[in-house]
């Protein structure tokens, strides 16, 4: 088998170059120019003071999961596990439940969230059937000092939630048109 | 024997067989609702519609004989157009509420609609609401909105346990499934239409909100409820059996089980014990265990007759004979005894007295007269004295509460008392050595059924804790007594059934 | 007698607890941390707060308190020795690392002699008048002082080497390998290049050095080592670091290839005293290249007793005794720390050599410019 060998010509670098003390000064000269200029101006640096200054999050930042609610307060899951199902860190755990009501039917008695294990990728959010389940809180998953109380139950979900105005079954409108 | 060309390929059935099952022998699916082989076709929900050539119209594919030089078509343009506009007259009042439904991911409905229509509903008026959650039996919840009226359920209860509790009721859009005034649907197959009903209009109370299908994992099983061993899927998840569904076997069960067996899989996962103990230790390995076990009984110095061995009728083929050979050669049994579950209600169909799933087997390994030695006549030797060591294969018993007790309180008098058990009771707190074996879920095994019908399953998922096969406490516990053991694999102790069976 | 043992304790004391140990350790954090941070436009250390302390509790203080606690956490840290080390090398080695960097210090001056009589400036020379010299401003005033220095640089070789491997480690003993290979390569053209130096001098003597470089040449300009003596300066400079590892030399430690070279596995204070041996080891290298190539604690054109400019018996500027004593050592501490900044420029300047090429430049370009320059020196210290 034949070896197809490629050579690479060497640099041509001049003596000047090649003395390498000049082209050692003209790399000093310039760490040396943002370094006094670093030290007496502070003008290049770039850090943000993180928890004195806080950087403005994008719209759609993901933060902590919240939990949804309807007008009359119920939770808007119905238990349907396919965010959980979607959740590539299997970090969901659900367990539903037969709801008195029977207008709801179906509904989480358990929904637990392990942050610890969330990679925040917003899979449950896409899965989500009822705009139950969303990561707009704004609030990044915080360090525990115990595990246990990194699980989210639903209260805890339910506490950052909010209404959503979102048709429970999807939205009718439109879909004449679309056919 | 009519010859027909069904999507240009030809195939010869016999006389009187509809174009769905000739389809079918050549490998082509028509879709269908109403539809089951082992009912008879009504041809109500239109889904199988075919075009056959000469005839004037589409003709459905369940109900049509096959006749001579018949040509059909199954996924031509007319009939893919007939199931999209059949789909979507179904979808007019479904209320399509997959997120909640049970049946979603095993829903014909669903999988006939992704793969045929997938468009948005052109309704703008509201949909006819009816019955949800409704009670129609003690085992089944009914949703009328779900129900699609394909009414297999209905010739079910007609047509194979001739109970004939269900009917459809009203008429037009206001269609339902109901039973009869006064009855209720609570045959002991009830639950079967739960598992022909193509979409999520009958649900079972037991599996209802449990788990989702698409989680489980399905392996082929048996059920031992009883000595019929129907045929199952068993579907678990994270080692655990959700359900049991009858699987097609034309030899046992058809397509058929009845609502004691389903339910029995409940066994598999309740008060399951996966420690193994002796004594007072319970961190065990199981070769230091098997050791002790082999230094107890070679101290106790004990004479054949002292020692009792009780097997199960309950247990697979390969650990009866495993456990026979344990016995004879090195546990050195004089006393041999059998036990299992009381009897229960049988009848014509499926379900057979004998709640046993394998006393053939136990016939088979240790001959037909230990039948006569029940566990009355165990608890009447332990109590007039003789027996000192007891091994014991399974902790099932055919007595009630009471008698377990007594049988555990003369237990506890013995020298030694092994008991290998899968479940946590009062016999195996009894136990001097309680050794943890696996369910049939979770072993390879053989079972025997009532027609002599053997059934090889294997596991679906791993045993707790430090259980293992039940054939395989004999081979640790041979190894523990340092004796030769000629059974060290499922693949040996078949090749010693089966010789067995030759020489007969 | 006595009296000598208790000066010379005081000025151990003095330089290494006031001086080598302060500057070496301080390094860390304002050389390795601070300036780089300025060099890559970032803030670096300034979290940590000094809470204690009323009125210092809000104030970053150029992130000194950083440096306080990382030595509080070097001393709670564990002590974590590998499995199959060699115990009782692994606990000596960093005292065997530390020690030859503390005790090249002996010989370095601080300033002239005391004279405890008056000063008279003769020919750029201070020459002291009805009263005695004595020695307070170097710990001891060898005559062989520049010899000393290479035979203890030649010692400290040791440390790394059996630093990497006691550790019973593949990395350390790459590391280790490396750094002796480096070391003996380096000194080779280390030694050359300053004997140019020693020509021009002749003298070995640190502090006579030093005084030497006090001549004007022409009346004005100072004869430094830097300028009699430009190629061996650079030379020097780039074996000094090569000796002591820095970047751009920094193979043996080479955190891409091998971790941290031979103290991957040295934990807690073990490996804050093998840290800060090499940091002490770097401001050696600043006082050395300043006493013999940036004229020591000169300042041009001071003498004893004030300005002179030009070859002047009376001072032009004159000036108190302890005034230039004061601005003498200032001249050398500024000097030292000049040269520290330099070697810190040149860590964030220059990218790592490849081993090939570290070893090229020792042995192929420095040692033959060092003979040439040595022989050069030679020539023209015959001529004139």
């Amino acid at each position: 088998m034949a070896v197809t060998v490629t050579k690479i010509p060497r640099p041509d670098r001049s003596l000047w170059v090649q003395s390498y003390v000049p082209e050692v000064m003209r790399g000093l000269s310039i760490t040396s120019k943002q370094f006094f200029k670093n030290l007496f101006t502070k003008k290049d640096v770039v850090t943000i003071q993180y928890p004195e200054v806080k950087r403005d999050y994008p719209e759609r930042y993901r933060g902590l999961h919240r939990l949804m609610y309807r007008d009359d307060g119920q939770v808007r899951c119905v238990a349907c596990m396919c965010c959980s199902t979607a959740c590539p860190a299997n970090c969901i755990h659900i367990e539903a439940a037969e709801h008195d009501d029977t207008s709801i039917e179906k509904y989480p008695a358990v929904f637990v969230i392990d942050e610890l294990r969330c990679i925040v990728c917003g899979m449950c959010v896409e899965a989500c059937p009822c705009d139950a389940i969303r990561m707009d809180s704004g609030i990044h998953t915080h360090p525990f000092y115990e595990r246990d109380t990194a699980f989210f139950d639903k209260p805890a979900l339910l506490e950052l939630g909010g209404p959503s105005v979102a048709h429970q079954g999807g939205d009718m409108k439109g879909v004449q048109g679309h056919h | 024997m009519p010859t027909a060309t069904i999507n240009g390929k030809e195939v010869t059935v016999p006389r009187g067989t509809a174009i769905i099952r000739a389809a079918a022998m050549l490998g082509i699916n028509v879709p269908h609702f109403c539809y089951h082989p082992a009912l008879s076709a009504p041809a109500n929900c239109r889904m199988c519609l075919v075009e056959v050539e000469k005839a004037r119209k589409l003709e459905p594919a369940c109900y049509l004989k096959v006749t001579d030089g018949m040509v059909v078509h199954t996924e031509s343009e007319k009939v893919v157009a007939a199931r999209q506009a059949v789909l979507e007259f179904i979808l007019i009042n479904h209320p399509v509420d997959c997120p909640i439904c049970d049946q979603a991911g095993e829903c014909k409905l669903q999988d006939y609609y992704m793969a045929y229509d997938a468009k948005p509903s052109r309704l703008t008026t509201g949909k006819v609401g009816k019955v949800k959650v409704y009670p129609i039996g003690p085992e089944v919840v009914y949703d009328g909105e779900r129900c699609i009226l394909c009414t297999r359920c209905v010739r079910f209860c007609d047509q194979i346990t001739g109970t004939s509790e269900l009917t459809v009721v009203d008429r037009g859009d206001r269609s339902e499934i109901r039973t009869f005034p006064g009855r209720e649907l609570d045959n002991p197959y009830s639950m079967n239409v739960t598992d022909i009903c193509p979409v999520g209009a009958l649900t079972t109370r037991d599996f209802r909100f449990k788990c989702r299908v698409w989680l489980m994992t399905s392996t082929d099983s048996i059920c031992t409820g009883c000595a019929r061993g129907c045929s199952v899927h068993l579907d678990h998840y994270l080692g655990e059996t959700q359900r049991y569904r009858p699987r097609f076997n034309p030899e046992v069960n058809e397509y058929w089980m009845c609502d004691e067996g389903r339910l029995s899989y409940k066994r598999l996962n309740a008060n399951r014990s996966g420690a193994l103990r002796v004594g007072e230790r319970d961190d065990l390995s199981w070769p230091r265990a098997a050791r002790m076990i082999a230094g107890a009984l070679a101290d106790a110095q004990l004479q054949p007759d002292q020692i009792a061995f009780v097997a199960s009728a309950d247990a697979s083929t390969e650990a009866l004979v495993a456990g026979h050979e344990y016995a004879l050669n090195i546990l050195r049994a004089g006393r041999f005894y059998w036990t299992g579950r009381a009897d229960g209600e049988g009848d014509a169909f499926l379900r057979c007295a004998d709640r046993n799933p394998n006393r053939a087997g136990l016939v088979h390994s240790f001959g037909e007269q230990i039948l006569e030695r029940g566990a009355d006549r165990l608890l009447k030797d332990l109590k007039s004295g003789g027996i000192r060591a007891l091994f014991m294969m399974s902790s099932a018993l055919p007595f009630g509460r009471e008698a377990v007790e007594e049988l555990a309180a003369e237990a506890r008098k013995l020298d030694i008392f092994i008991l290998a058990t899968s479940h946590a009771g009062s016999l195996s707190s009894a136990a001097t050595v309680s050794l943890p074996v696996a369910k049939h879920s979770e072993q390879t095994g053989t079972w025997v059924n009532i027609d002599g019908v053997a059934q090889t399953v294997d596991a679906a998922y791993a045993p707790p804790g430090v259980a293992i096969a039940d054939w395989d406490v004999y081979r640790r516990l041979a190894a523990g007594a340092d004796a030769e053991w000629p059974l060290d694999s499922v693949d040996a102790i078949h090749a010693r059934i089966f010789s067995d069976e030759a020489a007969e | 007698m006595l009296t000598d043992i208790l000066l010379i304790l005081l000025k151990i004391v003095a330089v290494v607890l006031l001086f080598a140990m302060p500057i070496g350790s301080l390094m860390t954090l304002l050389g390795d941390r601070k300036q780089s941070s300025m060099i890559q436009n970032r803030v670096g250390p300034n979290r940590a707060r000094l809470s204690i302390i009323p009125g210092l509790g809000r104030l970053p203080l150029v992130g000194i308190p950083h440096f306080l606690a990382d030595g509080l956490k070097m001393i709670f840290k564990e002590d974590a020795i590998p499995d199959g080390a060699d115990r009782t090398w692994h606990n000596i080695v960093p005292a065997m690392a530390l020690f030859p960097a503390i005790v090249m210090w002996a010989v370095i001056p601080f300033h002239d002699h005391y004279c405890t009589g008056e000063i008279v400036v003769q020919n750029y020379r201070d020459i002291c008048v009805e009263g005695q010299t004595r020695n307070f401003f170097s710990i001891a005033n060898l005559d062989a002082g520049l010899l000393y220095v290479f035979a203890i640089s030649g010692v400290s070789v040791y440390g790394a080497a059996i630093a990497g491997w006691a550790s019973n480690a593949k990395y350390s003993l790459i590391g280790g390998l490396r750094s002796s290979a480096q070391m003996i390569s380096y000194e080779v053209s280390m030694a050359l290049s300053v004997a140019g130096a020693i020509l021009i001098y002749g003298t070995l003597n640190l502090n006579e050095m030093v005084v030497q470089q006090g001549h004007l040449i022409g009346g004005w300009l100072p004869m430094w080592g830097i300028v009699v003596q430009p190629l061996a300066f650079f030379i020097f400079l780039g074996a000094m670091m090569a000796e002591t590892k820095r970047a751009p030399f920094d193979m043996p430690e080479g955190e891409s290839e091998i971790v941290a070279g031979y103290f991957t596995e040295f934990s807690s204070m073990k490996f804050a005293v093998i840290q800060l041996s090499e940091y002490v080891a770097t401001v050696f290298v600043g006082a050395l290249i300043a006493t013999i190539f940036l004229g020591g604690w000169q300042v041009p054109y001071l003498y004893g007793d004030g300005f002179h400019f030009g070859n002047t018996p009376t001072a032009a500027l004159e000036l108190p005794y302890w005034a230039v004593i004061a601005l003498r050592i200032g001249a050398f501490s500024f000097k030292t720390i000049f040269i520290l900044w330099l070697q810190f420029m040149l860590r964030w300047t220059l990218p790592r050599f490849r081993y090939d090429q570290v070893m090229n430049l020792g042995w192929k370009i420095f040692l033959p410019l060092s003979l040439a320059n040595l022989v050069i020196t030679a020539f023209v210290v015959a001529i004139l």
